[in-house]
């Protein structure tokens, strides 16, 4: 039996606060999860836990050269810190529209190649709220070159009240202001796609 | 004395909002929220100080409102400019745009209609209609309407751009690379153009499409070396054109110089960003690493 793939608070929140300050395009971005050491046997023991998120592009999404770059950047960082690519997200530009599209199924099912677990998660906009009641997920695993829709509830987090609690916090205090995606990265270097500040205020709310 | 620093220190407050909103407009930021912040308070608390600006002022604060949901706020911004304006286009565009965030959209697209009723030239009319459209993920629809737009405006480089993007979304390169191949020869001297229709070549693929992505980042860095997607955008398509079979040996020595050429400057201009900053080292040093392993599947 597979196991489905868990969230962070860290991941998931960043995953909103990208989502929440783009409201008018579309958005994506990829998921990291802490390198297994030797694949054990019976491989349903343990869950894929994301730990983190990083936001990608916002507006245009189907352009291949800047998300080449972002990938590869992001693995060879991904080596560095005993992370691998595990999940790609993405947020349609029309609230109403959540269904996976070309871009989404392409670049999923390249990290696929890389990582047979690959979850891709569309966020549903339509049940966006500041107080984060429910967890708004749509979580697809790859099987046989298809993309199954999962149910996502409280069992997909780590710890599904914190990531409330901590989302909605930090979607009333606006901290999406301050969230860097690879996109405002290519427009200024010194803008940090690993959203360090946004990391401490997670920690700090713990 | 304390009054008067008081009232120098609110008319400083007056005039850096008053500012910020101009500045605002002039570069057409979508930054609603921040606008709705500060226009309300403009409008609730400094409206007589604010002259014939506050028109301006209402509109550019009731389009942000829209973006936010405030349909009070809107909805005042609305009535103000319609008691100023009676009958004004301008305006009824405006209690269009209303409706659509309301996704009133038959009502929004009569309230257009009648707007071109009366002037059938009316640009902005005819644009809401097309945006009533691509909000209803309509986009055939809307892509039809646009180019029949363009064949009577043919310079409207907002619609050009837009048309573009609607391409691009449909995966039609091909299109998406003429309506910017338009914007390119009516401005030659923008490096945003070239650089968005060299991704649009190299994400139609080939070697030939290739070859002219890397010409077109080229020539953006050439508009605008601190372009840091044309940068990248050349040294990945000088590599793949590098690593390609199809190519001859003096082809490939030419786009191995372009691409040591290009990571030069992309690990320049990263130590020049991570200067001073410890958490950005990990950029530098993950930028280095990426561009070491792609060295190796180009030789």
């Amino acid at each position: 039996m597979r196991m489905s793939v868990k969230l962070t608070t860290q991941a998931y929140c960043k995953m909103l606060l990208h989502a929440a300050k783009y409201p008018h395009c579309a958005v994506n971005g990829l998921l990291v999860a802490e390198k297994q050491k030797e694949k054990k046997k019976d491989s349903h023991s343990t869950p894929i836990l994301c730990v983190d998120c990083i936001p990608l592009f916002h507006g245009t999404l189907a352009l291949a050269p800047m998300l080449e770059v972002a990938l590869t950047l992001i693995d060879t960082w991904c080596k560095e810190n005993k992370y691998v690519i595990a999940g790609y997200y993405q947020a349609n530009e029309r609230t109403k529209d959540f269904r996976p599209n070309q871009v989404a199924e392409k670049v999923g099912a390249r990290i696929a190649e890389n990582f047979s677990e690959a979850a891709m998660i569309m966020v549903d906009s339509t049940r966006f709220t500041m107080g984060c009641y429910e967890p708004i997920l749509a979580i697809y695993d790859h099987h046989e070159n298809k993309w199954k829709c999962r149910d996502c509830n409280a069992d997909c987090f780590e710890d599904w009240c914190e990531a409330q609690k901590i989302t909605s916090a930090l979607l009333e205090g606006r901290s999406y202001e301050s969230l860097i995606d690879f996109d405002n990265h290519l427009d200024d270097l010194r803008n940090d796609w690993t959203n360090p500040e946004i990391n401490k205020s997670v920690l700090h709310l713990c | 004395m304390g009054h008067v620093k008081e009232i120098n220190v609110l008319i400083i407050v007056f005039t850096e909002m008053r500012d910020k909103l101009r500045k605002w407009r002039e570069d057409n930021h979508r930054n609603s929220e921040q606008i709705v912040d500060v226009g309300e308070e403009l409008i609730n608390e400094h409206a007589s100080k604010l002259g014939d600006d506050i028109w301006i002022i209402y509109e550019q604060v009731m389009i942000a409102a829209l973006d936010c949901s405030r349909d009070d706020l809107a909805w005042t911004c609305l009535q103000e400019l319609k008691k100023q304006f009676p009958g004004s286009q301008r305006v009824k565009r405006l209690a269009g745009m209303r409706l659509e965030a309301l996704e009133k959209y038959e009502d929004a697209s009569k309230q257009y209609d009648s707007i071109l009723q009366d002037d059938p030239t009316n640009t902005a009319a005819r644009k809401r209609k097309i945006s009533i459209l691509k909000a209803q993920g309509k986009s055939a629809e809307a892509i039809r309407e646009l180019n029949e737009y363009l064949e009577q405006f043919v310079g409207d480089q907002e619609a050009w751009h837009e048309l573009s993007e609607l391409y691009i979304n449909e995966h039609d390169y091909g299109k998406a690379a003429f309506c910017l191949e338009e914007l390119m020869m009516t401005n030659p001297h923008n490096h945003l153009y070239c650089e968005q229709y060299a991704e649009v070549k190299y994400t139609q693929g080939g070697l030939e499409n290739l070859e002219l992505s890397r010409k077109y980042f080229a020539q953006a860095l050439k508009l605008n070396n601190g372009n840091m997607r044309a940068l990248f955008g050349l040294y990945m398509s000088a590599s793949h054109i590098a690593a390609s079979p199809k190519v001859n040996a003096t082809v490939k020595k030419a786009n191995v110089k372009y691409a040591a050429w290009a990571t030069n400057q992309i690990n320049r201009a990263y130590q020049l960003a991570g200067r001073g900053t410890k958490e950005n080292k990990c950029s530098v040093k993950a930028v280095e690493e990426m561009l070491e392993s792609m060295q190796i599947t180009m030789s």
